[in-house]
This record gives C-alpha cells, sequence and structure tokens, in this order.
C-alpha cells in the first residue's frame, strides 16, 4: 500500500549515518580518512553507531509490541520491569568492579533482564494465560520494588561506582566496543523475527482478547509469543548500552501517525526509527559540547519531549473525538 | 440443516448460573435476534456460540462439530463474532481492519474489501483512522471486518448500539440481504422491539432460560415483554400488539 515513508526513512537513516561517523570531538570526512582517522572510526565510532542502532531499533520494537499487547499508549519497554533487573545487576557488576571485565556489566544486565522478565509474566499469568492488566501490575510491582533495592544499594557505595553507574543508567554509548555486539544482536534478531511471525496477533490483540479469538487465535498464547519477544529485545538493548528511555514510546507513536497501526508496517519502521533517533541522539550528545559527553538516553528525552508533546497538541488539534 | 445449534447448554460464572438449559436450532439463511433485559444472559449465549466460553453442560455445534474444536482459522472462516465493547486504541486505518479480517480466513472470500466497505456505508474510508470517525461509524467498521472474514455464521452482540436511525435500518437490510443472497445465519441482540418486528425469528430470554421462540409476529405480546423485563403490568410497550 503506502511504501513511500519506507524509502523517506531509509534516506534520513543514511543521512545520520553519515552525519554520526562525520561528528565527534573531531570533525571527520568519512569519504577521505588519512589512518588515524580510519582508527577512530573504526574503534570508537562504528561500533558506537552499530550499538545505537541496534538499541534504539530494539527499543522501538519492543515499545511497539507493549503498546499493542497492552492496548496502552503510554507502554514502554521497560514497564515488564526489565530497566529495573538489569539496573540493579548492573549496578552490583559496576560497583564491585572497576570495569574490567568487559563481559561483566552487560551480562549481568542481561540475566537481570531476562529474570525480571520471566518473575513478571509467571506472576501475570493464571488459568487463562498470560492476562494484560495482571502482567502490567506485576510489572510495575517488581519495578518498583528493584528500584528501592537499587535506590539501597547505590546510597551504601562509594561514590566513583555510583557515578559510574549513574552514567550507565542514563542510557551513556562512551564504552560502546564490539565485544557484547554478536550476543546482543542475536536475541535481538530472534525477538525481531518472533515478533513479525507474530504481527497478525499482535493486530488483533490491539483490538482486545474477544475480537482476536474471533479472528481465529489464542489471545494468551499470541500474548506469551510477543511479550517473550519484546522481553528478548528490551534485554538486549540494556545489555548493549544501559537504559535509553523514551526512544521506545515516542518511536512507535510517531510511525503510527505516518503508516497507521498495522503490525506489518510499524514493526519494521519502528526499528529504523528507533535506530535511527538514537544514533542521533548520541551524536548530539557527543558533539555539542566536547570533550564532554552527554549520555544519550538524556539527549533522546530532552529532545523526543518537547517533539512528542508538539505532535501530541496537533493530533488533537486536528479533531480528534 | 442447521449450521448452529445448541444442545442443553448451560454455563455458569463461578457459582452463579448464567445459561440454564438453553436448545435452540439456527437454520442456514435464518435472521434471529436474541432479546432479553440486562443481565438475562445474551452476552454469554453469544460467548458460547463463538467458542468463547465452554458450557459447564451440553454442547454447542459449528456446522456439525462442537464449536471449540474447530482449529482457529477454520472457525473464523465459518464464524464471526463481534464482541459489544470494541475499542481501539491504536489509530488503525478502516482498511487496516478490513484486511485483518480477510486474513483471519483462508477460504474464498463472499465479498471484496470494497464492497464490504459500500455494504456498511464506509467506501471510500481505507485510509481513515478509526480514532477520526464517530463511534457508530467505527461500529460499521467492525462489522466490515466480521463480514470481511466470509463466515457463514455471524453472531453479533448488540452491532445496532450507537447507530443513529438510518444505518440500523441499513444495516439489518444488508444482514437480510446477505441471509437470503448467501444463506448465512444471523444472530444478533438487539433491545430495539420495533426493530426486532423485522427479523425471521426471535428468542426471547429471562435469566438464562429460553422463554419463547417464534415468529416476531406472533410471539412479540404485551405479556411477553413484561414477563421479559419485569414491568409493572400497567406499563404497556408502545407498537406491540396486545
Amino acid at each position: 500500500m503506502k511504501r513511500h515513508p519506507l524509502f523517506i526513512m531509509l534516506g534520513c537513516l543514511v543521512a545520520v549515518l553519515l552525519l554520526s561517523l562525520s561528528l565527534g570531538q573531531q570533525v571527520i570526512n568519512p569519504f577521505n580518512l588519512d589512518p588515524l582517522q580510519f582508527k577512530i572510526v573504526l574503534e570508537l565510532r562504528l561500533p558506537r553507531i552499530v550499538v545505537a542502532l541496534l538499541m534504539g531499533g530494539s527499543l522501538g520494537v519492543a515499545g511497539a509490541i507493549l503498546q499493542g499487547v497492552f492496548r496502552n499508549p503510554l507502554a514502554d519497554p521497560y514497564v515488564l520491569g526489565t530497566s529495573s533487573g538489569a539496573a540493579l545487576a548492573a549496578a552490583f557488576g559496576l560497583l564491585a568492579t572497576q570495569g574490567t571485565a568487559v563481559w561483566l556489566v552487560p551480562g549481568l544486565a542481561l540475566v537481570g533482564a531476562l529474570v525480571t522478565s520471566a518473575v513478571v509474566v509467571s506472576l501475570g499469568r493464571d488459568a487463562w494465560g498470560v492476562r494484560a492488566e495482571r502482567l502490567l501490575l506485576a510489572g510495575v510491582g517488581i519495578g518498583f520494588f528493584l528500584s528501592a533495592i537499587l535506590m539501597l544499594v547505590m546510597s551504601l557505595a562509594q561514590a566513583d561506582g555510583v557515578k559510574r553507574a549513574l552514567l550507565w543508567m542514563a542510557g551513556d554509548l562512551a564504552g560502546a566496543d564490539w565485544s557484547v555486539v554478536p550476543v546482543a544482536s542475536l536475541l535481538m534478531l530472534f525477538g525481531f523475527v518472533l515478533a513479525l511471525a507474530r504481527r497478525r496477533g499482535l493486530n488483533a490483540l490491539a483490538l482486545g482478547d474477544e475480537v482476536a479469538f474471533g479472528l481465529g487465535l489464542e489471545p494468551g498464547r499470541e500474548r506469551t509469543l510477543l511479550v517473550l519477544a519484546a522481553s528478548l529485545l528490551t534485554a538486549a538493548s540494556v545489555a548493549l548500552g544501559g537504559i535509553v528511555g523514551f526512544v521506545g514510546l515516542m518511536v512507535p507513536h510517531a510511525v503510527r501517525a505516518l503508516v497507521g497501526a498495522d503490525a506489518r508496517r510499524v514493526l519494521p519502521l519502528s526499528a529504523i526509527g528507533g535506530g535511527m533517533l538514537l544514533c542521533l541522539a548520541d551524536t548530539v550528545g557527543r558533539s555539542v559540547l566536547p570533550p564532554v559527553e552527554i549520555p544519550a538516553g538524556v539527549v533522546t528525552a530532552l529532545i523526543g519531549a518537547p517533539w512528542f508533546l508538539i505532535m501530541l497538541r496537533r493530533a488533537t488539534g486536528g479533531g480528534m473525538r | 440443516m442447521s449450521s448452529l445449534r445448541f444442545d442443553q447448554v448451560c454455563f455458569s460464572y463461578g457459582n452463579a448460573p448464567c445459561v440454564v438449559q438453553f436448545s435452540c436450532n439456527l437454520a442456514k439463511g435464518e435472521l434471529v435476534g436474541l432479546i432479553g433485559a440486562n443481565g438475562s444472559g445474551k452476552s454469554t449465549l453469544l460467548r458460547l456460540g463463538a467458542g468463547l466460553l465452554t458450557p459447564t453442560v451440553g454442547q454447542v455445534e459449528l456446522d456439525g462439530k462442537p464449536v471449540r474444536s474447530w482449529r482457529g482459522e477454520e472457525r473464523a472462516s465459518r464464524l464471526g463474532y463481534l464482541p459489544q465493547s470494541i475499542e481501539a486504541p491504536l489509530p488503525f486505518l478502516v482498511g487496516e481492519l478490513v484486511e485483518m479480517g480477510r486474513a483471519a480466513a483462508r477460504k474464498d472470500h463472499l465479498l471484496s474489501c470494497r464492497e464490504v466497505l459500500a455494504a456498511v456505508g464506509l467506501e471510500g474510508h481505507e485510509q481513515t483512522p478509526l480514532s477520526q470517525i464517530s463511534g457508530g461509524e467505527r461500529r460499521r467498521a467492525f462489522i466490515a471486518m466480521i463480514l470481511a472474514q466470509g463466515g457463514k455464521t455471524l453472531l453479533l452482540d448488540e452491532p445496532l448500539a450507537g447507530l443513529d436511525l438510518r444505518y440500523q435500518y441499513e444495516l439489518l437490510t444488508l444482514l437480510r440481504s446477505l441471509c437470503q443472497t448467501h444463506n448465512l445465519t444471523i444472530l444478533l441482540s438487539l433491545h430495539d422491539l420495533i426493530l426486532a418486528r423485522n427479523l425471521d425469528r426471535l428468542l426471547v430470554i429471562r435469566q438464562g432460560q429460553l422463554l419463547a421462540d417464534g415468529l416476531p409476529t406472533e410471539i412479540l405480546t404485551q405479556q411477553l415483554v413484561q414477563q421479559t423485563f419485569d414491568l409493572d403490568p400497567r406499563f404497556q410497550v408502545a407498537g406491540i400488539g396486545g
């Protein structure tokens, strides 16, 4: 049906990529590199770009999934408590070591996120399968509990560890390198393919369980598979670069405003849009105040929130009934 | 040959009996109305018919087989179900909704996407978001989705609610013509007794039990209406015979 938004977004993505390769503490022409610049691009900028694309894309897709599953436009990838679980596990790693073991923090974050999702999902189940309201409440409850423990741990910890933990939680991509990318991208790929395969279920669940059943689907089963996909995507993104808010909430809405709500279009475009947005945010964050870097998660919220509110005003002004 | 058959169906939510010993056969091509007070079990009956609920006792058969034993896609190609509360919190387009209906079933579709939208008076609205149309139009869009599934049996829970007078009559006319031309079986719950007189057959229920079953002109009497809705005997309903 509508093809052009895909091409427009791919065009924007290429522009953002070139911008991100060029900008930073030093402006580089990506088409004419000397050996030192080549090293900077390959070892510093490219991994950050890849990490930002993967993280942002996963968060966009996870947000699109959970907004449909919960039939709630305010759902974001972290409603399942994943972020709190990941943050708590990662905080232990960040506070206990000086950041020497490359694998430790992402590994802990991944495990924390997955375990939390599993606990929330098991609390959200009853004899009928996974219930949307139960799941949402379980996620919020567990999230609060884990955040409280995190605050307790942080208040007892040493100052330099606390700063590293805070930066991690704000979605700081400065430490991005290639080490975790293969595992994370594998998990993400699995989550994305699973979600795309259940796109009919995602569409139908957004219309309510009874409608979904009437369309020949088993709502409980579809919801379980889709939540699994969203959990994998979120957990892998947290493991890659910490917690980045707002991308997962905002990107699916922006995409739906362009192409409607059909998951067949919303999922791929949310992946592109999310990756693009986070890449742009990271580029801005490391370019505006060198040598200080603003965490990408802070930039997404600082730019994203006002833009989102403007869009919201326009949508209401445009005659929503 | 019946398309939907309720055989001695009982159902209770917990300990509260909701449907009691309900039996009836819906023949092919019949346009049947389900009448009853709030809480009398109309929606539960339709859910049982759609296979959403399993009877505690008895059996619901769709095309000769227990409705719950059909596989999802098979069931969706045979039976369309429209629940009472329809909400779309995400901005689906009207055309996307109809596509979902078409994608749910695999067999040859009775009507094209365009025909379905024309049937509910939403032609040319494929690209309109559901958030930008009125409540009655949204209901018609959902009915278009159910029609697009192409099932020969339709269970519609208060499809006329929220529709203006014109579309109530137009939708009933459409449903009637579908029954006649495509031999559809349609069971719909409704509250308008005047409109109910245009149907082929009425099932009247009270507290989950079948009170009357027959031609609207024959069974709709002041006495039955008073009994169905627990009305004061002095209260006379306009437009209903003695």
